[in-house]
């Protein structure tokens, strides 16, 4: 076969090059002297990386009560006796539930769906485990369900099915508020957002 | 030179995909230009300005440049004034795009469906109707807009004014016929016939034929395909 022997068969470099592209953000070119660097100036690194990425994926999984990313069966958060059993906050991903933390002001429990239902793109309930969060939020301690999910048409049709179905099973649920940023100036803040805090506006 | 092809035009967006790291492209519903895809550069930045505007069921204004199967977005802005969907009137909506998405044909204008859509939004929005009333009205406008009027007031076969107490098929490329004791989702009552003929969908049987009417109609158009967004909501209500 004189074709096999004029394209040579991907080479370790190549590999590594075409792998590196599975990251957000990287091309080919970049990809390129990320493999160069780590193979060139920084072989410790590649190694510790190599590992890292190895251990992550056998050892990092899923929590079973809060679905964010554990080593354990349950997630430290969902184990520690200072957060408040009573609440259930319901997020989108585990970096929306890292923002919720980061606000130091919530002490309660998270659910994380992993996604939204997206009917155009064919994402049901089942999809983002409404059926596990429903059994999560009837636990007998849960009192209010927290709907976190992101101000798109998907996300608040995601938290009003949510809630729906909690209303069925005789618990609260409670939508985050929104409305003009901290700090925001009304002449910088976009229409839409100040038409619903208009419309969402509270008596003083 | 690069001029803008098209400025200000009314439209809403249908749906967005991601495209590359930053972009989305953008499936457009415009009055004058029809469905069209556009490419929205940098929208998927954490600080694009474009983020709160490229949603669902708002009134945009829409300029783009280049022509060909895609264009760049280079400008949209929110036209406010209606108010948005919310709980399960989102859930129509996303309905009537998918219906749109699936139906219509890139850069073909329909004007009157447009409109039409405008209208099935801003009562969805306002609830001044039932929903299935909406979705009905919506969906023969949209069939009628494809090319396949939908006659309901005359018997196909004779041209016999429709006897309400009759009981008639649905032949997709006639129109109703004397059922003969014909049965299936296409056979309707005259009297829903009647009603489907003037908007009525107030009585609980002409909901119900008229819905499945309706679906079988659509389904022909759909060539077997399945709509996403009833899959969906089938699956909601088992839950």
């Amino acid at each position: 076969m004189a074709a096999k022997d004029t394209v040579p068969s991907a080479t370790g470099l190549e590999r590594l090059v075409e792998a590196l592209r599975v990251l957000p953000g990287v091309g080919p070119r970049s990809a390129q002297r990320m493999a160069y660097h780590l193979l060139q100036r920084d072989r410790g690194g590649a190694g510790q990386l190599a590992q890292a990425l190895a251990s992550a994926l056998a050892g990092v999984h899923h929590c079973t009560r809060c679905n964010n990313f554990t080593e354990e069966e349950v997630c430290a958060l969902c184990r520690s006796p200072r957060r408040d059993p009573s609440l259930l906050c319901v997020v989108e991903t585990p970096a929306d539930l890292a923002m919720v933390e980061q606000t130091l002001s919530y002490s309660g429990m998270y659910f994380v769906l992993l996604g939204r239902l997206s009917p155009l793109d064919g994402v049901g309930p089942r999809d983002i485990g409404l059926d596990r969060l429903l059994a999560r939020a009837a636990d007998g301690q849960v009192e209010e369900v927290i709907l976190a999910t992101n101000f798109t048409n998907e996300g608040e049709a995601t938290a009003h099915y949510i809630a729906e179905m909690l209303r069925a099973r005789g618990i609260r649920a409670s939508r985050i508020a929104r409305g003009v940023p901290l700090g925001g100036e009304l002449e910088y803040v976009d229409a839409g957002t100040l038409s619903q805090a208009l419309i969402e506006r509270r008596a003083l | 030179m690069n001029r803008p092809r098209a400025e200000h035009e009314p439209g809403y967006v249908l749906h967005t995909y991601p495209y590359r790291e930053t972009s989305l492209i953008v499936e457009a519903f415009t009055r004058r230009h029809g469905r069209t895809a556009l490419i929205a550069k940098g929208a998927r930045r954490p600080r694009s300005a474009l983020r709160g505007v490229l949603l669902s069921f708002q009134p945009l204004r829409l300029s783009w440049s280049g022509g060909g199967e895609m264009r760049i977005l280079v400008g949209a802005d929110w036209q406010g004034a209606a108010s948005l969907l919310r709980g399960a009137g989102l859930m129509c909506g996303f309905y009537l795009n998918e219906l749109l998405l699936r139906l219509l044909p890139r850069e073909d204008a329909h004007e009157a469906l447009y409109d039409d859509y405008c209208e099935g939004l801003s009562r969805l929005a306002q609830g001044s109707l039932p929903t299935s009333t909406v979705l009905r009205m919506f969906e023969r406008r949209l069939l009628a807009g494809l090319g396949y009027a939908l006659q309901f007031d005359r018997d196909a076969a004779d041209g016999a004014p429709i006897r309400p107490e009759g009981s008639y098929l649905y032949e997709p490329e006639r129109g109703p016929v004397a059922a003969n004791g014909a049965g299936g989702e296409m056979v309707v009552s005259g009297r829903t016939l009647l009603d489907m003929q003037a908007d009525d969908y107030r009585r609980p049987e002409t909901q119900a034929e008229s819905r499945a009417l309706m679906r079988a109609l659509i389904g022909l158009r759909l060539h077997g395909q399945t709509l996403h967004t009833r899959a969906v909501l089938l699956e909601l209500q088992e839950m």
